[in-house]
């Protein structure tokens, strides 16, 4: 008896898109890119060769990426170095690769996490209101009047760096949209017909957000998750330049570009411009897969 | 379906409505207080119940534990946090915002000092982002699909992927190490050239209106790679936000109105559609304000550029938190106060919002 009315709640629950449905199988999942607007495949392949080359580099780079004076000071690319050496002879193919690895962990880390804790908080503000709703929409207001860097500099500042004060300033960025996305989803839904005929049967109010709102919210969540994964990895970058990043001896992209500065003025250009695409290919990639799906979600609504 | 209820009218004492300007700036105004007050909030709690102690940075090595406790008790550390909040507020109130670890000045007097200097640099790259960004987006959305468009959408792309310092440095390379056209990042002017006189505290306007015209090209060299710098951001940002605005706009049914009213495309391109798509730009300008802020930081510390940013970088590397707080707040009551203004002018150029 349950189980015939879940499968009716299942049944007024608006249409999964093709997205969902297609990814429920693997080979529907391949499907499903295949066909999927030029954005969002072209996002998914730079992302899938990052992830790739990350991997990769922990097996083999061509020299050992913390390593110094494995060829001349500050050489120009050659055969022996494809991206150069930098000011104490490290090999910068190497070190952007490795650096990669870093990078990419770091920003699919902090949106998993903002991901999750702003669409938990936003789903609950949403579905109950009252206080702590309003508690919430002030909190996210006074957050927001702070540009986003600074605020993560003066976090830091008080922290001190290291790896999980980066990954707690960075994800405090994008947490209050996701807060305010998750919010406006639920509460838009909550009253609709699938959601009253959850609760209807008897379901509690947990179960009813969690397994029957929150399944049908997540297309906008998981498009913003893609956009703000561009201006992450952008400030995880610029926490490693200042030089309060994850860990004063890690090899990151920001980093790498702060130990080329004192070079670019006579013209050692490789040092710094090879880990500035290693940030512009990540978040170039996050930002077409965010793209694609935006515009997947608007062609469903017409 | 949620029902729409008209408000009604707001009534100011004895029932009588108040004039609407009156009531809309008002009720922004509050709004603008109180998020004021919940950023003094959040950085008393900041650095007053989460930042270690600032003991140690005032007192020697051989000082014992009476000495530690006379210098928390001048610092007023040992007040409850209650009364150190009030303490606080009253402080912020006034402008004081402690002194310096490292200059041992006030905050308020360092930054008044440094601010002209990321003024002029802000003000122009904002100028420069509105007017370059604004026109793209608006060219992009009319052709839409065009040759134009695309590349305009991936350098737009770029814009807000690539890391500021990183387009600093690039800039430097292109246009200073192999061109020779433009010069070094030495700061505002070139090493040993002396200021001209300060009226305004903008280098360029100053060198015009107390005629040292020797120093207004030089200025002005030195302004051209930081304002490109920070001005793509600014230019990538509006360029996108103005292209999807303006796209909506020609889609309207007032468009369809108008072409079947056969006017002409320029007018009903940059008449009627113009004017409404502008309007979530306008709001979108806030926002890049704060990224200009931002980005200040970044980018003044590889020109060399001795202003707020700077400044705030140095005090950053050396932990020295009032100066790095005094910095956040001001950077962020500002925002606030851009944006509610942003938004009064909004509700006044659209009367959808206004009635």
């Amino acid at each position: 008896m349950t189980t015939s009315l879940d499968q009716a709640v299942e049944t007024i629950a608006p249409k999964p898109g093709r997205l969902s449905r297609a990814a429920a199988s693997v080979p529907g999942a391949i499907r499903s890119i295949r066909s999927s607007p030029g954005a969002l495949s072209a996002g998914l392949g730079i992302l899938a060769f990052m992830v790739l080359i990350s991997l990769m580099s922990v097996i083999w780079t061509p020299y050992p990426p913390a390593a110094t004076g494995v060829g001349p000071v500050s050489s120009a690319p050659s055969a022996a170095h494809w991206f150069g050496t930098d000011s104490v002879g490290s090999d910068v193919f190497s070190r952007t690769i490795a650096a990669g690895r870093t990078d990419v962990l770091y920003t699919v880390l902090v949106v998993v996490i903002a991901l999750v804790v702003g669409s938990v908080w936003g789903a609950l503000a949403g579905f109950f209101g009252g206080w702590f709703e309003t508690i919430t929409l002030r909190l996210l207001e006074v957050v927001q009047a702070f540009p986003a860097l600074l605020m993560a500099l003066f976090i830091i500042t008080i922290l001190g760096p290291g790896a999980i004060n980066v990954i707690l300033v960075v994800t405090i960025i994008p947490l209050p949209e996701f807060v305010r996305l998750a919010r406006a989803e639920v509460m838009t839904k909550k009253n609709w017909q699938f959601a009253e005929a959850a609760r209807m049967v008897g379901n509690r109010p947990l179960v009813v957000l969690f397994k029957h709102l929150m399944p049908n919210s997540w297309r906008p969540l998981l498009a913003y998750a893609s956009v703000s994964a561009a201006w992450v990895c952008g400030n995880i970058a610029a926490l490693g330049f200042i030089g309060v990043g994850i860990q004063p001896d890690a090899v990151e992209w920001g980093s790498m570009i702060a130990r080329g500065q004192a070079d670019v003025v006579n013209g050692a250009w490789w040092e710094s411009f090879f880990p500035g695409m290693g940030v512009l290919l990540l978040a170039i990639g996050c930002q077409l897969i965010g793209d694609g799906i935006a515009a997947r979600n608007r062609g469903e609504q017409r | 379906m949620a029902v729409e209820i008209a408000a009604p009218p707001a009534r100011g004492l004895r029932g009588i409505a108040a004039p609407k300007i009156v009531r809309v700036i008002g009720r922004r105004l509050i709004q603008a207080i109180l998020v004021i007050w919940g950023v003094v909030t959040m950085t008393f709690l900041l650095t007053r119940v989460f930042a270690p102690s600032p003991v140690n940075l005032f007192a020697q090595p051989t000082d014992t534990a009476a000495d530690r406790a006379e210098i928390a008790k001048r610092l007023g550390l040992t007040d409850p946090i209650p009364v150190q909040y009030v303490h606080y507020l009253r402080d912020v109130i006034h402008g004081n915002l402690g002194t310096s670890y490292l200059t041992q000045r006030p905050v308020t007097a360092d930054l008044l000092n440094k601010i002209p200097a990321t003024a002029e640099l802000a003000v122009y790259a904002l100028f420069f982002g509105v007017i370059v960004g604004v026109t793209i987006g608006v060219l992009s959305a009319v052709f839409e699909g065009s040759i134009f468009d695309r590349v305009m959408r991936l350098l737009t792309s770029a814009g807000l992927a690539l890391p500021q310092f990183w387009v600093a440095l690039m800039l430097i390379l292109i246009f200073f190490v192999d061109l020779h056209v433009l010069p070094g990042p030495t700061g505002r002017l070139p090493i040993g050239m002396q200021p001209p006189p300060t009226v305004t505290g903008f280098y360029v306007i100053d060198s015009i209106i107390t005629g040292h015209l020797s120093t207004f090209w030089p200025a002005v060299q030195q302004l051209i790679l930081p304002v490109l710098t920070l001005g793509y951001g600014v230019a990538s940002t509006l360029a996108r936000g103005a292209r999807a605005s303006m796209i909506l706009a020609l889609k309207a049914d007032y468009v369809r109105t108008a072409r079947a009213l056969g006017l002409s495309r320029g007018r009903i391109w940059f008449v009627y559609a113009l004017r409404n798509a502008m309007l979530p730009v306008l709001t979108m300008f806030a926002g890049t304000v704060a990224w200009a802020l931002s980005g200040a930081v970044l980018v003044e510390g590889v020109y060399g550029w001795p202003g707020a940013g700077q400044y705030a970088l140095n005090a950053l590397e050396n932990s020295d938190f009032p100066a790095v707080q005094g910095f956040v707040l001001y950077a962020a009551i500002l925002y606030v106060l851009i944006y509610q203004l942003l938004d009064i002018a909004y509700s006044f150029a659209d009367p959808r919002i206004r009635s």
